[in-house]
């Protein structure tokens, strides 16, 4: 199994051991890609977050009991990608130069078929025109398109971060970038410095050692799709919640 | 053609079957898609100019530095600066979803207003700015004309040190009221603890980052205590996988919170026993000589027993401890094992440089006093005060006082005999100011309310006080209510005048140390954007209004505007040796700890000011820590085990008299000696059990609990068993939910002495059982369709005993009957 190889291939580690759970991933995303606001955000089925937080627990008695969280992004699978592979109008395209998982939304013809194809759940359908409260549309930055009723939409890896990361590099002359000179909204926000984000290509990258760790898995790798988001957690019971495994089948570190 | 039976059929079947020959209606059908989809309702974002403003977080006492992008003058972005020594790049959901509380015009006021439909609907209309500064100075000058210029009063959520706070508290002495009250905060009880046992009203200071054992008695280390970023940065280096690992870090509260899950080892002592579980550590850390006896002998007073002055003997802090707090008995009462809490304190005992924290969840409501005192005498046992990774004496920051108000005799007969309630007298000696006691003193008598007008400054009672719902009953007995909120919250729908504040990212402001932090530190924040709408700095308005009163009141305000108040202050820095800047090289608790003096980067005030206004901070990164035999104020010199200056004021009081009775008043039932010490004192009145449960309120990190509205985005982080649709969940640990026949998602009804809710069940097996965990910050009502009547107001059921010694409510532990519907 192989995906074709490109020139960059740009991923994310997650330290679960770090992550707090206090969302402001989540916030960040939300504020950095235009998401809008539906009436009712607790209405989990309709709710768009790129950056979605999942609670887990260990599932001990009181009080051995411990929660950790799964921030969970697009997991921009570079192989055979799910959605990728079923979208008809190609409104979803992987670029093996970036290794980033796109969305175009106005070639996207709200079929959702990528939606139930993407086995993270990672995408997101606008059943109605997003929502901005009244004068908040004050703080929409232009470089993220508001989208429209009828469209899929999902983390992008703050894509246009990339194009403002490589015009600048462009202007001071150079035409490859720096380490962590291109991050997502959430890797710059988070307070623990739970997120790294990187080249997993560039072996000197902090990403391409972090993935490596021991600790490091994915979530469903079995499936195959190489998910180019990897976790780090120290503890198993946080480990074997990333895959379906039968009794006496996960493996303990 | 005639029309007949057959060919009106054959003409539908022929119909039928040829409009799905012809591509029109798909094509129709997809062009009405594509056209709607390019309705004009999706807004297109303008283009413009990118821009980046350096400013600092004033949405909490964290002191975070932010940076804000802006496109063609509007901000579109708030993010972390990594030039800046408290957070380091890092942010919070609520500084990071800042934006909608500047321009959600739903929640906001976008003028002065009147109040036109009945008290708590929320219908206003506009007046203009000096309609409104005219009608409140006219009050004023009216009551100082009766002689009752007691009857303003205030509730001031500005945070402790500011200028806001001062020019508020400088309004009321300057019209004649001592009625000023702040709204509660962890911060009271660290001063007043800070006050007792060393002897200066200082903020708390932790060393966090240089202790190797971190034990936090209910402190959300990581969901918004202290300053959040600083701590969760500080957790996060912890969690790095390479040698060096921090230290351990043991959280004691109640429940699975996340804090408790992601620390080294979790204690789950019952809420509001946390006091006796740190007496019994020290019971253990005593009997097994685990105490520095070098610090105990030189540097404290009242550890051994001693001879008062009266050469009577009395009872020492290791008698008390010795005889009181065996592990078991500590055992009994906090529900965690003997065996645990001796093996906790043999772990405290021996590290190196150990460091006990003591907080309530965010530390946006109060605390305890005694358990505060309690958990700073295991510092003070291992000599953990005023060293590196410690709790660190700090005096506050440097800034220049004000001229001192001259007071005319109307202002000195209110301020002499005016004091409503019982705080800062012989009962609350040590309670600068209570709301509680005001709403009581209010809502005495059948006559007229002892307060005419209220001004109520960044703070929203009616929503955040756990009272009950009390504070709000008081408002309706209030004539006139005046809001400087810039929100449309619970209890500026209550007020009659809105003379609306600048929000966070408008306005002029400092922060005045951060919560917890080790090193004195002010941040200033600057307007980043032009106010949105046409509100005024509530610190202009003050002086507007003090202006307009005229005579001595006008004549206390030497400045033309809040900027000139606030410069005066800051003056005191220019003569401090801090700095302005931070290279980023080495973490500001490094140099700290190192000691090395620095020389100041500004050499003037308006060198300090422009510095300031460009970077946004002040610090000082150095701390003198041999002064241990001249940092105490206390009346010993030393770190008070027993508290002298607590003893004086209970004496003062009796005169001669009886203290127990007066000391039961004060709400402390301990005999003898062990009262003027840190001791327990239990928290719920009656003895939970039986068909009671234990109502515990907790805070979230990522939902706004404070008295600002929450960002719609942070409801995108909750989760749906704590908040779904209108409902709020209640944690119940599942043996508890069996016993009372409940399962997952159940409607019940928890009722308390104060009031009743309904909420669905959320079976947790992290829930302490006989506990059930409530939510704070749902159950508005008021603000727009994301928060109002969204799950119910945990507070409105408190109802329980006060904290001994400073009045405030017990808010941690409500006894409630809980019955399915």
């Amino acid at each position: 199994m192989s995906a074709k190889q490109g020139k960059h291939k740009y991923g994310m580690v997650i330290n679960l051991d770090k992550c707090t759970g206090c969302g402001t991933c989540t916030v960040a995303c939300a504020a950095e890609n235009n998401l809008s606001v539906i009436k009712d955000e607790t209405d989990k089925q309709r709710t768009i977050s790129w950056m979605q937080l999942f609670k887990v627990t260990n599932g001990k008695p009181f009080p051995d009991t411990e929660v950790s969280y799964f921030p969970r992004p697009c997991m921009h699978c570079h192989y055979h990608t799910p959605c990728v592979s079923v979208c008809p109008p190609t409104a979803t395209e992987i670029d093996y130069n970036t290794g980033i998982v796109s969305q175009i939304y106005t070639r996207c013809i709200g079929c959702r078929y990528c939606q139930a194809a993407c086995p993270y759940q990672a995408r997101y359908f606008n059943w109605w025109d997003g929502h901005f409260p009244k004068g908040t549309e004050r703080y929409l930055s232009p470089e993220v398109s508001v989208r429209m009723r009828g469209v899929v939409e999902k983390c992008s890896f703050c894509h246009h971060r990339l194009m403002r990361a490589k015009t600048q590099a462009y202007a001071e002359g150079r035409r490859e970038l720096k380490d962590g000179e291109y991050i997502t909204a959430c890797t710059e926000a988070c307070p623990a410095g739970a997120i790294a984000f990187g080249d997993l290509n560039d072996p000197n990258s902090e990403v391409a050692g972090l993935s490596k760790h021991p600790h490091a898995f994915r979530l469903l790798e079995r499936l195959g799709t190489e998910p180019k988001v990897y976790y780090i957690s120290s503890k198993d019971w946080v480990r074997r919640m990333a895959d379906n495994y039968r009794p006496d089948e996960f493996q303990p570190l | 053609m005639e029309i007949t039976r057959r060919n009106f059929i054959q003409l539908l079947a022929g119909g039928a079957a040829g409009i799905h020959i012809t591509p029109v209606p798909w094509k129709m059908m997809d062009d009405i898609a594509i056209w709607t989809q390019n309705w004009p309702w999706v807004p297109v974002p303008e283009r413009g100019r990118f821009d980046h403003e350096r400013s600092v977080c004033s949405l909490c006492p964290g002191g975070c530095g932010i940076e804000v992008r802006k496109v063609a003058d509007r901000a579109v972005k708030i993010e972390g600066r990594e030039d800046f020594p408290v957070n380091n790049g890092g942010i919070c959901p609520l500084g990071a979803g800042g934006l909608q509380l500047l321009y959600d015009e739903t929640i906001r006021f976008t003028s002065p207003m009147k109040r036109v439909g009945p008290r708590g609907e929320g219908r206003f209309l506009p007046v203009s700015w000096s309609e409104a500064v005219g009608t409140l100075a006219e009050r004023i000058q009216a009551l100082r004309k009766d002689n009752r210029p007691e009857a303003l009063a205030a509730v001031d959520g500005s945070r402790p040190g500011t200028a806001s706070e001062g020019l508020v508290k400088r309004l009321l002495q300057a019209v004649g009221s001592p009625n000023c009250y702040s709204m509660p905060s962890i911060q009271n009880t660290y001063q007043t603890a800070n006050l007792l046992m060393q002897g200066n009203a200082g903020p708390m200071a932790y060393d966090i980052e240089n202790a190797d054992f971190v034990l936090s008695f209910g402190c959300a280390l990581i969901e918004g205590w202290g300053a959040p970023a600083r701590v969760i940065g500080a957790w996060g280096r912890w969690r790095e996988d390479s040698k060096a690992k921090g230290p351990k870090v043991v959280q004691v509260e109640s429940r699975a919170s996340n804090t408790a899950s992601k620390s080294d080892a979790w204690i789950a002592a019952r809420p509001g026993t946390e006091a006796a579980l740190a007496l019994g550590m020290a019971h253990v850390m005593i009997s097994e000589n685990l105490v520095d006896r070098s610090f105990l002998f030189n540097y404290t007073h009242g550890y051994e027993d001693w001879i008062d002055e009266e050469e009577r003997p009395r009872k020492g802090f290791k008698t008390m401890v010795l005889e009181s707090y065996s592990p078991d008995k500590v055992a009994g009462i906090t529900g965690v094992a003997a065996d645990r809490i001796i093996a906790l304190a043999r772990e405290f005992g021996k590290a190196g440089a150990p460091l006990a924290l003591y907080g309530k969840g965010k530390g946006n409501l109060n605390g305890s006093l005694l358990e505060c005192m309690a958990v700073q005498a295991l510092n003070a046992l291992k000599g953990g005060v005023n060293t590196p990774g410690g709790a660190v004496v700090q005096q506050g920051l440097p800034l220049a006082p004000w001229p001192d108000v001259e007071t005319d005799p109307v202002a000195r007969q209110g301020l002499y005999g005016g004091r409503l309630g019982t705080a800062g007298d012989s009962r609350l000696p040590f309670a600068e100011s209570s709301i509680e006691n005001m709403v009581e003193a209010v809502m005495q008598g059948g006559g007229a309310s002892p307060v005419d007008t209220l001004l109520v400054f960044g703070a929203n009672p009616v929503f955040t006080l756990p009272d009950g719902g009390a504070f709000r009953k008081a408002l309706t007995r209030i004539p006139l209510i005046v809001s400087f909120s810039p929100y449309r919250d619970e209890t500026a729908a209550m007020a009659d005048l809105i003379l609306p504040d600048h929000t966070a990212l408008e306005k002029r402001e400092e922060i005045v140390w951060p919560t917890g932090l080790q090193y004195p530190f002010l941040g200033l924040s600057k307007p980043v954007v032009r106010p949105v709408y046409d509100t005024r700095h509530m610190g202009d308005t003050v002086i507007a209004v003090a202006k307009k009163v005229g005579g001595p009141v006008a004549d206390a305000f030497p400045w033309r505007r809040f900027e000139d108040a606030l410069k005066a202050r800051l003056k005191g820095l220019a003569e401090a040796r801090g700095l302005t800047s931070w290279d980023g090289s080495k973490p500001v608790w490094k140099t700290f700890a190192e000691g090395r003096p620095v020389s100041p980067d500004y050499d003037s005030f308006d060198d300090l000011w422009k510095k300031l206004d460009s970077g946004g901070f002040w610090y000082e990164p150095t701390h003198d820590f041999h002064d241990l035999s001249t940092c105490f104020g206390t009346p010993s010199g030393k770190f008070e085990f027993a508290c002298g200056r607590l003893e004086q004021a209970v004496k003062e009081a009796a005169r001669g008299g009886d203290a127990k009775t007066l000391l039961h008043r004060m709400g402390i039932e301990a005999r003898g000696d062990d009262a003027y010490m840190p001791h327990y004192e239990t928290v719920l009145s009656a003895d939970a059990g039986g068909d009671t449960l234990v109502l515990v309120p907790y805070e979230m990190f990522n939902h706004s609990t404070d008295w600002l509205p929450n960002p719609p985005f942070l409801t995108k982080t909750i989760f749906d068993n704590q908040l779904r649709r209108d409902e709020s969940f209640a944690e119940v640990n599942p043996e508890t939910a069996a016993g009372h026949h409940l399962k997952e998602g159940d409607r019940i009804l928890i009722q308390s002495d104060a009031g009743e809710v309904k909420v669905r069940v959320h079976l947790f097996e992290g829930a302490m059982p006989g506990h059930i965990y409530l939510p704070l910050g749902f159950g508005h009502t008021a603000y727009g369709v994301y928060q109002k009547d969204k799950g119910v107001n945990a507070a409105k059921l408190v109802a329980g005993k006060k904290d001994p010694l400073t009045g405030r409510t017990v808010w941690w532990a409500t006894s409630v009957r809980v019955k399915k519907t």
